[in-house]
């Protein structure tokens, strides 16, 4: 989380809280629906399915109502003495009945007793007929086959269900065991499954105790019809969605009531399927639409909030880099302004805080400055006046004259009405005067010469800065021999050059670099002509003033001082003011 | 990396919310108790519910033992949902009394595929609906017995000689004048019933003369109602009411009572068998008003359908199927793999 920015974070934050309540809301919603339609068709399938159970059973109790009359009546009237009456019974009631093909009653050795007539075919073989056989063998309830298709009626071919059961009979007072047999028309099971619409696909099946089907409705293939067979006899009986033919159906299996069969219904429920389906696409519709919203309202949110911090982060940059007069002007979000605001207050309270601190560093440059000036002063001033007493004692009055005119002109232009800067002129009458007092003072054991262009005169340079390098070139230049010292000035560029040159022994490289050092400062040394030189050059100029030594051993030593034309602008003026 | 984490985080809160939903929707109930269903075909009948009442009684001293009664209502279609059910909930045992017989053998399979065990009572299924499992049990009379209980109760009240009838065969004829009422027409017990108490006094060779054979559905206003036309009929001829049923012998008596049948005339200030008009009339089952009709001296005797000792078998039997007793340590004994019979009991003033 730590190296996210901002905007990532609001995005992974909203789309994360979105998504996980489109999420969770999703799903609830669709497994609370899935589940109500389920519920819905499973007992709308139910109901449909007890409905059609509901009108076979109705069916079948008619049918086995009408068994119980027949052999309520057998049981009360002597087949023998009442052979008449009973007869009508069976014959009417074979007639009434629509669906009732014929009724038969037959002995326990297949004789037929009472009913319709026989066809001649069939009539021997009675005994040996599969409903026959099983009424004999559990006595206890109706048998309902319909493997014995035709009916072994002598009037009817028709394809038919047989209902049989073992009954008791008074014949001749006797009670006796028989068989009674019902023969019901096929279609009317027909008929009642075709009232009942199950869907496209949806089908009923009927089978008997040992899975064999014995019929099935509606227009299907045999395939579809195999495959819920299958089904339907791996369950034995309940309600549970199937899928058969790659299609979702809901079958739901019930015993029949009476009969040993089981009636199966097949609900074609895919369109139910399919508006599941339906939903589950809308859902995810919606998922990924109020995603893409969500998403877009995200990064909207997310660069309301940083943009300004961009800005921000920009202008801060700037500031960086230096400029503190820049102001961060920001319109959005109340905190960011406030940021920002702030943030311009800190900036400004950084400036004057710089502002105070270059202040006390000229203040403290100026003060070091104008130390330096006046260092110079005392040195010379005890030598010359050494000097003066000197020439005073010699009675050397001209020279006395002489050297204090000199050093009055010196000092008046030390001074220089307290100015920084004076003309190029004024420096050089100012060393002019200087030598006049070395040369009395030092017995005349150097000559000098000024080559000085004239076009520099009207330049203003920093004042007694010459000075120092011809006391530099006195000092070291006189030996035993006549010394010269030359002093130059000319323009180069824009550049000033003064080059005070003396002869003599010269100095070693070593030596020149060792002055170098003395220049920077990074030696300590007990001359200080040279270095106040350089470091006022430094301070004034900065990097385009210079010093640059040179020397030919046995010949000359040469120090050259580099000044720009212009007064720089600000520092020196400053100080022209102040001085 | 870290992008993966979050994702990895959301991910993680987002399965664990999903399973608590789950756990929150589904019914986390697993414990060690056993769960059995009761499910009877029609909690209105009033011997069902005695029995029902029986056996929950009985089972509710059996520890860790959960019973659940369901009444089917009369209708197959509800009592298969409500097996399809109780197996759907992982029962531990079903104690059906089923609606139709016949429909057990579908019962027997499912219930046989889902190992639930079954048992059944109060109505038979098929030999061979019972024999598709080792599991599948039935506890109950063997319906024959009641008839010939009836009938043994009768010809011990005519002298037990059929060659020389006492008084109570009125007319001398030495042959006895029965009416037969009948419950369902086509119902496994009422035609056994009537068979066997037909078939008991021809074994022991009394003669007997069926007025009539009516069908009341076991039902008392029925029988009350059907009694009319056949004491007109009958009435006069008639020594012995042979019922299928207690309900259907009361709403006899009722009857009777209504067209003066009964008389004190022996003043002794009860009626009993020694008052001169006085007609036997039996039932079956040992209803409380059947018990009480006994006490009042209306009705002779019935055959007690023992339901007391049917529910303590059925109770021992679960306690052996759900592993809570030997069969050493059962008073009944399993026959046949798959049945446990119990015994009518003939129950009289005496």
């Amino acid at each position: 989380m730590r190296n996210l920015s901002i905007r990532q974070n609001i995005l992974i934050a909203i789309l994360g809280i979105v998504f996980s309540i489109l999420l969770v809301t999703g799903i609830i919603f669709y497994t609370t629906f899935s589940k109500r339609t389920d519920t819905l068709v499973e007992s709308q399938s139910r109901e449909i399915n007890k409905q059609i159970v509901l009108n076979y059973e109705s069916y079948i109790n008619s049918v086995i109502e009408t068994a119980n009359y027949i052999q309520y009546a057998s049981l009360n009237l002597d087949v023998n003495s009442s052979a008449f009456e009973l007869q009508n019974i069976y014959l009417i009631n074979s007639e009434i009945k629509r669906d009732v093909v014929s009724i038969f009653l037959f002995n326990s050795q297949g004789i037929q007793i009472l009913g319709d007539p026989v066809s001649n075919s069939r009539k021997d073989g009675i005994s040996h007929e599969s409903w026959f056989t099983s009424a004999l063998a559990e006595n206890s309830i109706f048998h309902f086959s319909a493997d014995n298709s035709r009916s072994i009626s002598a009037d009817s071919e028709e394809q038919v269900i047989s209902v049989s059961r073992a009954v008791s009979y008074t014949d001749t007072g006797e009670n006796k065991n028989g068989v009674i047999l019902i023969e019901l028309n096929f279609r009317t099971i027909t008929d009642l499954a075709e009232k009942t619409n199950l869907g496209p696909g949806g089908h009923i099946l009927i089978l008997d105790d040992e899975d064999s089907l014995i019929y099935s409705s509606g227009t299907y293939d045999q395939i579809r019809s195999r495959e819920s067979i299958q089904i339907a006899v791996q369950n034995y009986f309940g309600g549970f969605p199937a899928e058969i033919d790659a299609k979702v159906m809901h079958m739901n299996i019930t015993p029949l009531s009476q009969t040993r069969w089981r009636i199966v219904t097949v609900n074609d429920v895919d369109e139910v399927a399919q508006a599941k389906r339906r939903m589950l696409l809308t859902l995810v519709l919606i998922f990924i639409v109020s995603g893409l919203v969500a998403s877009a309202a995200a990064v909207a949110i997310s660069r309301r909030i940083s943009n300004p911090m961009k800005l921000l982060r920009e202008s801060m940059a700037n500031i960086e880099k230096g400029d503190f007069y820049s102001k961060v002007s920001i319109s959005g979000q109340r905190e960011v302004v406030q940021l920002a605001s702030s943030f311009n207050s800190m900036i400004d309270t950084i400036r004057s805080l710089m502002e105070k601190v270059v202040e006390e560093q000229r203040d403290k440059r100026k003060t070091e400055l104008r130390a330096l000036q006046n260092q110079i002063n005392p040195h010379f001033l005890y030598n010359t006046l050494d000097s003066i007493v000197w020439l005073a004692e010699n009675n050397r009055t001209d020279d006395v004259i002489t050297t204090v005119v000199a050093l009055a002109k010196f000092f008046r232009i030390s001074i220089s009405r307290g100015e920084t800067f004076i003309p190029v002129s004024d420096e050089l009458s100012h060393i002019r005067n200087y030598l006049t007092i070395q040369q009395i003072r030092y017995q005349e054991k150097f000559s000098y010469v000024f080559e000085i262009d004239e076009g520099i005169y009207e330049y203003m340079v920093m004042k007694l800065i010459l000075q120092p390098l011809v006391e530099n070139a006195i000092y070291h230049g006189i030996g035993d021999e006549q010394e010269k010292i030359t002093i130059r000035g000319y323009k180069e560029n824009n550049l000033l050059v003064f080059e005070v040159e003396n002869t003599g022994y010269g100095v070693t490289e070593e030596r020149i670099s060792e002055m170098y050092k003395i220049l920077n400062g990074t030696h300590e040394v007990n001359s200080v002509g040279i270095r106040n030189v350089y470091q006022r050059l430094k301070l004034y100029y900065g990097v385009e003033g210079n010093v640059i030594i040179t020397s030919k051993l046995d010949e000359m030593t040469n120090i050259k001082l580099v000044i720009p034309i212009e007064i720089p602008a600000e520092l020196p003026a400053d100080l022209k003011d102040n001085a | 990396m870290k992008n993966q984490s979050v994702l990895k985080n959301i991910t993680i809160g987002f399965l664990l919310l999903l399973t608590f939903i789950l756990i929150a929707t589904s019914t986390g109930c697993s414990n060690q108790e056993k769960q059995t269903a009761l499910i009877l075909y029609n909690e209105n009948d009033p011997f069902i519910n005695t029995f029902a009442r029986q056996i929950e009684e009985l089972i509710s001293d059996i520890p860790n033992c959960q019973l659940e009664t369901i009444d089917s209502q009369n209708s197959q279609i509800i009592q298969n949902e409500q097996i399809e059910e109780m197996a759907a909930r992982k029962r531990d045992l079903l104690i059906i009394n089923p609606v139709d017989r016949l429909g057990s053998y579908s019962i027997v399979k499912k219930m046989k595929d889902q190992k639930i065990p079954i048992i059944f009572f109060n109505r038979e299924p098929l030999i061979e609906d019972l024999n598709i499992w080792d599991k599948a049990y039935y506890v109950g009379a063997r319906a024959e017995q009641s008839g010939q209980l009836q009938a043994e109760l009768i010809m011990g009240l005519f002298g037990s000689d059929p060659g020389q009838l006492n008084q109570y065969d009125r007319n001398g004829d030495t042959s006895i004048q029965v009416v037969i009422l009948k419950g369902e027409q086509g119902h496994q017990d009422a035609e056994i019933r009537t068979a066997e108490v037909v078939r008991a006094f021809r074994e022991r060779g009394f003669k007997l003369e069926i007025l009539i054979t009516e069908v009341a559905n076991w039902n008392q206003e029925q029988a009350f109602e059907k009694m009319e036309h056949i004491l007109k009929t009958y009435g006069s001829r008639m020594e012995v009411l042979l019922s299928n049923n207690d309900a259907m012998a009361i709403g006899a008596l009722e009857r009777m009572r209504q067209e003066d049948f009964f008389h004190d005339t022996n003043g002794n200030g009860r009626i009993d068998p020694l008052d001169e008009d006085w007609l036997p009339v039996v039932g079956i089952d040992g209803l409380a008003e059947a018990v009480k009709e006994i006490e009042s001296g209306y009705l002779y005797g019935t055959v007690l359908n023992d339901s007391l000792t049917q529910a303590k078998a059925i109770v021992e039997l679960s306690e052996y199927i759900l592993g809570m007793r030997d069969l050493d340590g059962m008073n009944f004994t399993i026959i046949d793999n798959n049945y446990i019979w119990i015994d009518y009991k003939v129950f009289t003033l005496d």
